[in-house]
Formats: C-alpha cells, sequence, structure tokens
C-alpha cells in the first residue's frame, strides 16, 4: 500500500558532474535543434533534407565557401571573446554592439587621418585604432559603473543606440559621407588600408589569424595570469576578493576596457577586412549575436571559437540555401535561437537526474 | 506511555548522500527531547522530514499512533507540528499579534478579535509577556522567538521543534527561554530540541544522538554525562585543551581610540571605541550578534571605512589603509561569514590559499601565477592542517565547513605575523575541528601575535581568552581580566550594563 502510494520518480540535483549525461544531452540537443529547425523549412515551404544540403553546401562546400564562413565567424569569435571575458567577471556588458562601432569609428579616424602611408604603417594603425576606439567606449561604461554604481546593463544598451546614431549623424550629410554620395556611407578605404588577403580569390582576410591569436592569448590570460585569476575570482564572490584587499572598482574598469577592446577590434576587421567603407548597417548585430556566442561557447575562449564557427558557416550557408529552396535566409537567426535554447536546456538538464524512489517500510 | 510522535526507520538522501540513515525515535507527551549530533549528522535533515520542507525516500512518521505523510509543511501544521527556525520568519513592519494570526484567516476574513483573545489566552498560560501590538522590528530578538513559539502553540502544535533556539540569546535570555520550555512541556507539549551546547542538553529529558545520519542511541539525559554524550556524539574521546593563563610580554601590537564606524544606510554601529591588543595575548570580545563585532572586525582589517578615531599597528597609524596593505603589514583576518568574505567557491584549494596575494612573488612569476609553485603550497598546506580533500584541486565549494575553514586558516594565520583578527572562527564546526582552531589560536599566540577573538561560545571564550571585553550596541561595556570573568557578568554586561554599574 505505502509502496504503491509513494513508488515515482523523481528529478534530483547530480552531486557532481557527469561527462557521460554531458555528451548524451549535448547529442539530443543537437538533434532536437534540427528536428526543430526542419519544421520550420517544412512551414516555409521545402524540403528540410534539400534545405540542411543546401546550408552545408554554401558553408563548406569549397574552398571559397569555408573561406567565407571563416570570415563570417571573424567578428563573431572577437564579440563572443569580448562578452564572455565580461560574464566571467559578472559584469553584463551588453556592449560588444557598441564597442564594435565605436572600433571602427576610431580605427576610420585614425587611419583617414594619417593619409597615404605603407601598408605596414596602416594596418598597425588600424589594429590599434580598433583596439583604444573599443576599450574608450567600453571603459565609458565601466567608469559609470566603477564611479557611480550605474547598473552596467542600461548603460551599455543606452551607450549602443548613441554611437549608432553618432555614426548615422556622420555619414548622413556630415564629414565622412562620401564626395557625391548618396548613400550613408564612406567613400572606399585606399587599397594599402585593406587587411591583406590570406588565400588568393577568397576573402579571407588577416583578421581570422589574428582573432584566433587573440583567443589563444585570451585564455593564457584568464586561466594562467593574476589578472585573470581576479576575473574568474570576481566571477565566483567579488566580496572575497575585497576582503583581501582586491580594488573592485579598478577591476571593473579594467575588464570593461579590456572587453571593449576586443569587441572594437571586430569592428575595425570588418572594415577594413571586407565593407572596405564605413556604412551604418552591415555593423549592426554582431555585437548581439556575439552575446549567444559567448553563452554557447560557456564563456571559455575555444568554446567562443568553436561557437562563432558554427554561427559563421550558417550564416554563410544560408544564401545558398535561399537560392536553392526558397527558404528566406533572415529564418537563420531563427536556427540561431533555437540552437542556442536546446543547447542551453542541455546544459541545465545533464546537472540533473531522474532517480526511481521505492518505499520499503 | 504511548508516544506522542514516532519516527521509525526513516531515510533521507540526497544523490549518493545518506543523511538519515533509518532514524527511529520516539517522542513522549511532555517531554523536552534533545537531538544531539556534529554538524552534517542528520539533526536539519531529520527536522525539515518532519516539518514536511523534505519528504523521506523510506521510513514512517507517526503521530499519537497514526501514520502521516507530509507534502508540505502545511500537512505538518495540521497534523499538530510546529517549527522555530534559528533564523526567525517573522515580518518586520508587522505587529506581533498580525505575525502570529498571519495565514490563519479562512476567506477574506480575519477575526482579529478572537484570535486577540486566543493569543492572550495562550500567553497567560504560558506566563508570557508580550506585547501583541508592538511592531516585530521594535522588539529584541528574545520576545521575537517568543512571537514564533506563540505563533506555532496557536497554529495548534503538539510537537514543537526548535532549531538550535539559542544560537542568538544572551545567557539571561536563554534560561528564560528554558523556563518557558519546562512551563509548556509540565503542560503536556512535547518539545524538540536541536542543539550541540552541552549545558543546554543536560536540561533535558531524554537525548538522541545522531552520529553520520544514524541514532547512536537514546538515553535518559539523568543517567549520562557530558563527557559520554560527547563521546557518543564524536565517536572517540576529546582531549580538553589545557590554556594556561599567562604573564610577561604586555606590550601593545594594535591600539584603537575613539573608533567610530557607520553602516551603509548611515547608522552609527561602532561609537568612540578603544581597546588595546597586546602581544601574546588573546583578546576576547564577548556580545550579542550584530552588537558591532563585524564592524569592528572589518574597520581594522581595512575592509571598511571609519569615520573617526585611530587604529594604531605598532604604532604607525593603519586606519583606513587599503586591506592588502594591512594584510602586508602582518594581520590575518579570518571573517565571520567563511564562505561569502572568506572563499572564492569555485576555486580550488590552492587557488584560496594565495587569495589575495595573487600579484606577489613566489606565486607570480613574469606576467603568469606560477601554478606548480601555488600547487606545492597548497599541498603543503593541506598536510599541514589535515584538510580532508581529493587534492589541492578541488574547488572548495565542495569542501565541509570544517575543511573550508582550515584553507582560510592556512592563508590568515601565514599572513598574521602580528595580529590575527578571528571573528567567530568555530561557529557551525564539528567538536573534533573546534579543538584544532582553537590550537592553532592559542599556537599563534605563543608566538607573541595579538589575538583578537569573538565567539558566541561564552565558554569557549573564557577558555581562550586572557582579558575579555563585552561589546553593546557599539560600545565597550568594559574589559575584565579572565580570572574575574564568569558568564553571569558577562551576560548582564552583553545585555548592556557597564561594568561600573555591574561592579
Amino acid at each position: 500500500m505505502t509502496l504503491l502510494a509513494n513508488s515515482g520518480w523523481r528529478i534530483e540535483r547530480r552531486a557532481s558532474r557527469s561527462s557521460l549525461a554531458l555528451i548524451s544531452a549535448l547529442l539530443a540537443a543537437g538533434t532536437g535543434a534540427i528536428l526543430c529547425c526542419s519544421l520550420l523549412f517544412v512551414a516555409a515551404g521545402a524540403d528540410p533534407i534539400a534545405a540542411f544540403a543546401a546550408l552545408a553546401k554554401g558553408s563548406l562546400g569549397s574552398v571559397r565557401a569555408i573561406a567565407d564562413t571563416l570570415v563570417r565567424a571573424t567578428p563573431l569569435i572577437l564579440t563572443g571573446l569580448a562578452t564572455a571575458l565580461a560574464f566571467r567577471a559578472r559584469l553584463w556588458n551588453i556592449g560588444a554592439e557598441g564597442q564594435v562601432f565605436a572600433g571602427a569609428m576610431f580605427a576610420f579616424w585614425c587611419q583617414s587621418a594619417i593619409g597615404a602611408a605603407p601598408a605596414y604603417i596602416q594596418i598597425p594603425v588600424i589594429v590599434l585604432g580598433g583596439l583604444c576606439g573599443g576599450a574608450l567606449f567600453g571603459g565609458l561604461a565601466g567608469l559609470l559603473k566603477a564611479r557611480f554604481q550605474v547598473d552596467e546593463v542600461i548603460a551599455t544598451v543606452m551607450l549602443n543606440y548613441i554611437i549608432a546614431y553618432v555614426l548615422s549623424l556622420l555619414l548622413q550629410q556630415g564629414p565622412w559621407t562620401e564626395p557625391g554620395g548618396f548613400f550613408e556611407q564612406t567613400a572606399i578605404v585606399p587599397d594599402e588600408a585593406k587587411l591583406p588577403i590570406l588565400i588568393e580569390k577568397t576573402r579571407l582576410h588577416l583578421g581570422f589569424v589574428l582573432a584566433l591569436v587573440l583567443a589563444a592569448i585570451l585564455h593564457v590570460v584568464l586561466h594562467r595570469s593574476p589578472l585573470g585569476y581576479e576575473i574568474r575570482a570576481a566571477g565566483s564572490n567579488l566580496r572575497a576578493l575585497q576582503f583581501q584587499g582586491v580594488n573592485a572598482g579598478r577591476l571593473v574598469l579594467v575588464v570593461f576596457v579590456l572587453s571593449g577592446a576586443v569587441a572594437g577590434l571586430a569592428g575595425a576587421f570588418e572594415l577594413y577586412g571586407v565593407q572596405h567603407r564605413l556604412k551604418s548597417g552591415t555593423l549592426g548585430g554582431l555585437g548581439y549575436t556575439g552575446i549567444i556566442i559567448a553563452i554557447l561557447g560557456q564563456l571559455s575562449p575555444r568554446g567562443v571559437v568553436i561557437a562563432a564557427l558554427l554561427f559563421g558557416a550558417l550564416l554563410n550557408g544560408s544564401t545558398l540555401m535561399q537560392i536553392k529552396t526558397g527558404v528566406p535566409s533572415a529564418l537563420i537567426y531563427a536556427i540561431e535561437a533555437i540552437i542556442l535554447m536546446f543547447f542551453l536546456i542541455a546544459w541545465a538538464a545533464s546537472r540533473f537526474r531522474l532517480r526511481r524512489l521505492r518505499h520499503v517500510d | 506511555m504511548t508516544a506522542r510522535l514516532s519516527i521509525r526507520n526513516l531515510s533521507k538522501r540526497f544523490g549518493p548522500v545518506v543523511a538519515n540513515d533509518r532514524v527511529s525515535l520516539d517522542v513522549r507527551p511532555g517531554e523536552l527531547h534533545c537531538l544531539l549530533g556534529e554538524n552534517g549528522a542528520g539533526k536539519s535533515t531529520l527536522s525539515s522530514c518532519l516539518y514536511g520542507l523534505y519528504q523521506p525516500d523510506e521510513g514512517q512518521i507517526i503521530i499519537d499512533g497514526e501514520e502521516r505523510r507530509f507534502r508540505s509543511p502545511a500537512d505538518a501544521i495540521r497534523a499538530g507540528i510546529g517549527m522555530v527556525h534559528q533564523h526567525f520568519v517573522l515580518v518586520p513592519t508587522f505587529t506581533a499579534l498580525e505575525n502570529i494570526v498571519v495565514g490563519t484567516g479562512s476567506g477574506w476574513r480575519l477575526d482579529t478579535r478572537a484570535a486577540r483573545r486566543q493569543v492572550t489566552e495562550l500567553c497567560e498560560r504560558h506566563g508570557l509577556r508580550l506585547d501583541l501590538d508592538a511592531l516585530i522590528e521594535d522588539l529584541s530578538v528574545g520576545a521575537q522567538q517568543w512571537v514564533e513559539i506563540v505563533k506555532a502553540l496557536y497554529l495548534g502544535a503538539r510537537v514543537l521543534i526548535l532549531d538550535e533556539p539559542t544560537a542568538v540569546l544572551t545567557p539571561q535570555e536563554s534560561e528564560r527561554l528554558f523556563t518557558l520550555m519546562r512551563r509548556m512541556t509540565d503542560d503536556g507539549l512535547s518539545i524538540i530540541l536541536i542543539s550541540h551546547k552541552m549545558n543546554e542538553v543536560m536540561q533535558s529529558d531524554r537525548v538522541t544522538v545522531l552520529r553520520r545520519g544514524r541514532v547512536v542511541g537514546t538515553i535518559e539525559t539523568r543517567s549520562t554525562t557530558r563527557g559520554q554524550l560527547a563521546q557518543m556524539m564524536i565517536g572517540r574521546q576529546l582531549n580538553p585543551i589545557e590554556v594556561e593563563s599567562r604573564g610577561g610580554r604586555w606590550s601593545a601590537v594594535v591600539t584603537i581610540s575613539g573608533l567610530s564606524v557607520r553602516d551603509t544606510r548611515g547608522v552609527p554601529v561602532l561609537q568612540d571605541l578603544s581597546l588595546e591588543l597586546r602581544e601574546g595575548e588573546v583578546l576576547g570580545l564577548a556580545g550579542v550578534a550584530g552588537n558591532g563585532q563585524r564592524e569592528l572586525f572589518e574597520a581594522i582589517a581595512g575592509v571598511r571605512r571609519i569615520e573617526a578615531g585611530e587604529i594604531r599597528l605598532d604604532g604607525e597609524a593603519i586606519a583606513n589603509l587599503a586591506a592588502a596593505e594591512i594584510a602586508r603589514r602582518g594581520v590575518g583576518h579570518i571573517p565571520e561569514d567563511r564562505l561569502r568574505d572568506g572563499l572564492v567557491p569555485d576555486f580550488s584549494i590552492a587557488e584560496n590559499m594565495v587569495l589575495g596575494q595573487h600579484w606577489r612573488a613566489p606565486w607570480r612569476r613574469g606576467v603568469l601565477l606560477d601554478g606548480t609553485c601555488v600547487g606545492e603550497h597548497a599541498t603543503r598546506s593541506i598536510s599541514e592542517f589535515s584538510i580532508v580533500t581529493t587534492g589541492p584541486c578541488e574547488p572548495v565549494r565542495r569542501l565541509s565547513g570544517g575543511n573550508a575553514q582550515k584553507v582560510i586558516l592556512a592563508r590568515e594565520l601565514a599572513k598574521a605575523t602580528r595580529c590575527l583578527l578571528c571573528n567567530q572562527p568555530t561557529r557551525g564546526l564539528d567538536i573534533g575541528v573546534i579543538e584544532y582552531v582553537h590550537g592553532q589560536i592559542l599556537r599563534k599566540r605563543d608566538e607573541g601575535v595579538a589575538v583578537l577573538l569573538a565567539s558566541e561560545e561564552l565558554d569557549d571564550l573564557i577558555l581562550l581568552s586572557d582579558r575579555i571585553a563585552v561589546i553593546f550596541r557599539g560600545r565597550i561595556m568594559g574589559v575584565l581580566p579572565r580570572c574575574a570573568a564568569n558568564i553571569a557578568l558577562l551576560g548582564q554586561m552583553m545585555a548592556g550594563t557597564p561594568l561600573e554599574q555591574v561592579a
């Protein structure tokens, strides 16, 4: 009687993480995401298998396709790293979006200021300009947080709007408008200022390699340096760090400056590696996608690179998918969100287990 | 005599951890039954099962001969079980009466007049003088506890569970609580008292000792001794530490004069406080929790800004210096809330051991941390302080309270070359570890370090301290040499009577 009334299943938190549970949960998440996306494709009136095939061919089908995938992944690696760095310290920097703009704008300003110069001068100036622009803009949010306790989420989101419209202002009949042009864009940058192409007849530029190098550097900084130690400690228990005399305000500022610098680089690379001119529309969304990448990559530089490559492939393959099957390429954003949801569920679920209850009297 | 409450073979597991393993016990009507055990012995789990907060995996709970199953505390209350938690669950802006009757109305109506009559009657029966119209926030901690008890009685409790009820009380308040408990048991109420203070345990009718989730035994209190109970509780003989009285080297290490500190809301928490910590001496700090102890420790350690006054270490002013600088000058600080203030839970033991020193040699080589050096240091400390762990890489989050405290001890004792600040260093620890921590503090004292020690265990404080200062509402009520200190005297001072007026 008692046995009957009380047997059942119960969900319990696992005492320790199990890699078997994690792998099976991730596999289940992958399958779930694919099934869910298939439903979307069917709803859009396409054959899911053909759509996935086109997606794969468009992103990995040729050297050119692969190179383009890497190009699409480059800014996402950087914004993902920027976000991961801040989130590791429990600083919710939603401002990678605006810091991308700031990096591109500051790099453009520096590069235009030096005028005609050989590539070996222009390229370092662009890289430094991107880093500094992002650092300054990120530092502004950090300063507001450290000095005046302004909530960083509010500050960074608002700053995102401000910088986007400042750029618009500069481009719309402003000092940076292309002479004689109608669009919100600058003139094409000189050839010496374009980032070197790594593989001929593709668009794969130097920025991709630099992004990977930066990921490696950040990995070492996070896990082996005293600063990374502080960042990780702040993410776990800031109070204990303060009790040992660490200046929390300074740490907040440093993290925002670093995070902003990395995001700013994404802007400079997009401008000088891909677009070759500063336009208002093309930089939008990189920072917000970076948040998804950072979370999908579990806030680790390695994970960020993997997640950014996956998203780069999706973005790049979506064009061919649209041509071949008529599925609108904008659907790729829904797919991104579906992947994120399924993987978040998988990570959470792998920490629990089901247990059968028995009652013995 | 049939039991009021019987527990039969109750088991409760959390994953692989067995918190209660086939626990059986009987509580008789009108009995004061004590549950004794170290931390992690399963006392809290058992009481949570009784109160419907957890559902046991196996076993039965029988009340007055009838088996009951509690899905929630509401079921337990209906079955006549009341509980007073260690941390009260009262609404501070409600009156005592409102807190007692909250949640008992049916539908939209709350008949306060009838409730008042009933509550007044309850108070009178147990000889409680309680101002029912006072706001909870205006009541003393002791009175708040009475409100909790009356609330449980009003809800019809026949079995009352008290979880470490004296932790927040002065000795006098504790005494009153025990008088009250006696009146209630005489009235037929059964009380389950959870405690690890021996002098309280000895006032009960029977004691059930738990160790590692199992019942070691239930015995009549009259027929046992403290020593026997302690042995049952920890499973081995305890070696009482001998503290010899000390004299000599009495030069001041830390001098505090006219110290004033305000909390974040601007309320003064320390007022014109003066103290002297001397070389090779333990200065005990007695006081009811929340009278400024925490702020005093934090002010000396440099974690809290001081408003006025002076703190000197070896003659040099250190007030409002950065905490890192004060630590560098030889001050170690064992904070009150070890998990919140002392450790980074996600970090390994090794990483926690260098917390705050992570920029300095020998931990840093070039721009990077020297993982090998940090690891070796941790391995040494683990064996020196006999920390039970799988290794230096284990996150401290997984350590037991005692082992986590040893990590802090290892770090702070190394820093404390001049002064050691220990705020509640043994709170919530097992007897064996307490013994160890006390030994380490005395070792530091013997090395000539000035020690400031605050503890809620007055017996321990009297045992360890050379002098005892009593703090009340941010002021020092007086400083006594150990030979002059006794619990009654300290209790009066802790309640706010300055030494001159007591004597």
